[in-house]
């Protein structure tokens, strides 16, 4: 017990001289959430204030248009005069303006929307969100117009019926489409990565010391191999710790991302995460003849696995096949656990995503340890 | 005189490969026991084995009484091992090097601090404590690679090859260090490719090959072995090939070798065959240079027993 400390101690010491680690390990989740805050946060605090003109007076679809964007996730309506409008966007007080011209509801009714003009001077952007938004919503309505041919009764009636889920569709979708959320999964995401790489660096060491030899007169002094494995496999897990904390904590504190969950109940699921990919890394240091080759295997399955786990890319944008192959990755029952989080799940309610992620790393770990256990002298590993 | 190493009918085999044969082996206490063999012999092999760094496949090896796989802890804190290979961390400086691997010992506090340094300062490192050995020569690199082994006091050191590839200066300081390492007490075990080391240092010496003991005794034992034997040196060209198998064939000669620009051969004292030598020297046309007959030495006893040189 005393020499594993003695070991852990050393390994720690040695690991953060390096100015490497601390970019390694600290350095680049940290890159990570800073590039998810570029990449999602052109809406500077979160909230795009949007302005709204109604020219086409009180029709039920105009009406109902404008009700939609308001109950935008993100987004802030103010039913505003055009001179002010044009005052509020110049000075910035505005981000985007939606002018519903005479003759809009008609027009979605007859199916061939028209008389809407959206207006915006932070760039593409700030308003493609609630363009997009938008534009899919006229266009179900425009949809259903085209079906019913002009006819009045008919449209009313199943306009009533789309109304009435569509509602409910949006407001689910959107709470999983909010920037703040995507940020923060994005984060994680890169944050997975990060982990991955980082536990097979450290399990690395492994073959770093058989090949400075070290390793040989490490266990020619009392310590013995399974003591050794175990040290550095706390190691890992002590930095992978330390990375997840560092990385919440800056997105908390210094960025001020609001990931629509308590950070504090984010650490067990990435820590269970972590397990398994030191447990995935040790399983690659079993099966490598050398570094190079550890290098090679962890890089040729981690990128493309967090990839297809949607750790880059919001999984919505990939196609079925793809989401049914993530189900086999553990990325994706940790991204999946946050997610659920953030919709208001609570983290006893989800333990069977944890026992999925516990069963990965029970399975990577086992593996490994066949596979050290099958080299020709147990002592020597290889 | 007490046993501190006793090696009783040990063998290793890797798949159906039989690296040691049945080996038996005593070092006494405060020997310097020389291990000979060449390339392959089975020297690393055994010295892994006495390091419970490869399992025995069979046999027993017995370290100040006890058995080293029942007690291995007991072994290990017993034995220090300067390893073939280097092994030390080149991105921790000397001093630490060694402090850490006599910490794995128990060493702790200021009995850690007074041993590591004394262990740097023995292989007279002292100076070079808070320096990285990346900026090492190689025989500084030698000389720490063999304080890690001391620090923690070891009963039995047992070095393998430590003068391997590196300039005089620190040959002989290592040399000297062993020499002071048994007067302090310790019992040490060498092994060298180095024949005129292992003479001038050991006390007794086993030679080993194909992974037996084929001779084992003091100096003056082993030479006495080949009282019969003389060696003859024929001085070639270095490039000049050689009919070395016609050479064997003459009688009385046991052994017969090329090293670089001489023939070494090993040949019965009673037979008078240096004529025959020479005429087939003549018909194979090499270019004889010098002859001079040797009094036999430690090398004379390995070629006749091996037939092999001890350095390819
Ligand atoms: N792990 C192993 N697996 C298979 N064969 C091995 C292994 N280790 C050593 N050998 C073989 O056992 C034989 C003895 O090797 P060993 O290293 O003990 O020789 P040595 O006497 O130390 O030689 P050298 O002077 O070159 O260091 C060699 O033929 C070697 O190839
Ligand atoms: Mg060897």
């Amino acid at each position: 017990m005393s020499e594993m400390l003695w070991l852990i101690r050393k390994t720690l010491m040695e690991t953060f001289r390096s100015k490497k680690s601390w970019f390694t390990y600290l350095g680049l989740p940290i890159a990570g959430v800073l590039l998810s805050l570029t990449m999602y946060s052109n809406a500077g605090s979160g909230t795009i204030h949007v302005g709204i003109i109604n020219q086409d007076g009180d029709q039920v679809i105009t009406q109902d248009s404008i009700r939609f964007i308001e109950r935008l996730n993100h987004v802030e309506v103010t039913v505003v005069d055009e001179q002010t409008m044009r005052e509020q966007i110049v000075s910035g007080e505005l981000d985007s303006g939606i002018v519903f011209e005479p003759g809009y509801a008609a027009s979605v009714r007859e199916g061939a929307p028209a008389h809407l003009n959206i207006v915006s001077v932070k760039g593409e952007q700030v308003t493609a969100y609630v363009k997009a938004m938008l534009h899919s919503y006229i266009g179900n309505l425009a949809a259903i117009g085209k079906a019913v041919q002009a006819d009045e009764a008919k449209f009313t009636k199943l306009y009533a019926a789309y109304h009435e889920q569509s509602y409910k569709l949006s407001t689910v979708a959107l709470q999983n489409n909010s920037n703040v959320a995507r940020m923060t999964n994005q984060s994680i995401g890169f944050l997975i990565m990060f982990m991955m790489f980082s536990a097979v660096d450290m399990s690395e060491i492994i073959l770093k010391e058989k090949g400075n030899r070290t390793f040989l007169r490490l266990l020619s002094s009392p310590m013995s191999a399974r003591s050794y494995v175990f040290s550095n496999i706390i190691v890992s897990m002590f930095i992978l710790l330390l990375q997840i904390i560092v990385t919440l904590l800056v997105m908390k504190n210094v960025f001020g991302i609001d990931a629509g969950v308590p950070y504090s109940q984010m650490i067990l699921p990435l820590f269970v995460f972590a397990l398994g990919a030191i447990a995935l890394s040790l399983m690659t240091v079993a099966f490598a003849k050398s570094r190079a080759g550890a290098g090679a295997i962890s890089n040729l399955i981690i990128v493309p696995t967090c990839l297809l786990a949607g750790c880059f890319f919001p999984m919505e944008i990939m196609p079925v096949t793809v989401r049914n192959i993530s189900a086999f990755l553990p990325q994706h029952w940790l991204l999946d656990t946050v997610n659920k989080l953030q919709q208001g799940y609570s983290l006893g309610s989800l333990y069977l995503n944890i026992a999925i992620l516990l069963a990965f790393a029970t399975v990577f770990a086992l593996i490994a340890i066949y596979r050290f256990g099958r080299n020709n002298d147990s002592r020597q590993f290889v | 005189m007490s046993h501190v190493l006793e090696i009783r009918q040990l063998t290793k085999k890797f798949g159906d490969f039989v690296a040691v044969d049945n080996m038996s082996l005593n070092v006494r206490e405060g020997e310097i026991f020389g291990f000979l063999g060449a390339n392959g012999a089975g020297k690393s092999t055994t010295i892994n084995m006495i390091a419970s760094l490869l399992r025995v496949t069979k046999g027993e090896i017995t370290l100040l009484g006890k058995n080293i796989e029942k007690h291995s802890k007991f072994a290990k804190m017993n034995i220090g091992i300067v390893p073939q290979d280097i092994a030390i961390y080149e991105d921790m400086t000397a001093y630490e090097n060694v402090r850490f691997f006599a910490g794995l010992y128990g060493l702790r506090g200021p009995l850690l601090r007074e041993r590591t340094e004394e262990a740097l300062e023995f292989v007279g490192l002292g100076d070079k404590a808070t320096s990285f050995p990346k900026n090492f020569s190689g025989g500084m690199k030698r000389r720490l690679n063999i304080a890690c082994a001391i620090a923690h006091r070891p009963k039995l050191i047992i070095m393998d090859e430590p003068t391997v590839g590196i300039d005089p200066h620190s040959r002989n300081y290592i040399l000297n260090s062993v020499r002071k390492l048994n007067d302090m007490g310790c019992t040490i075990i060498y092994t060298s490719h180095y024949m005129e080391e292992v003479e001038e240092i050991c006390t007794r010496i086993a030679i080993v090959d194909h992974g037996k003991v084929i001779a084992e005794g003091t100096k003056e034992q082993l030479k006495a072995i080949i009282t019969d034997a003389k060696e003859i040196w024929i001085g070639v060209r270095a490039d000049e090939p050689l009919n070395l198998e016609a050479l064997k064939a003459i009688a009385g000669v046991n052994a017969v070798l090329q090293e670089e620009n001489t023939i070494k051969i090993v040949s019965k004292t009673e037979i008078n065959n240096l004529n025959q030598i020479i005429q087939q020297l003549i018909k194979d046309q090499v270019e004889i240079r010098s002859v001079e007959e040797q009094a036999p030495n430690l090398e004379t006893v390995f070629l006749t027993l091996t037939g092999r040189n001890l350095r390819d």
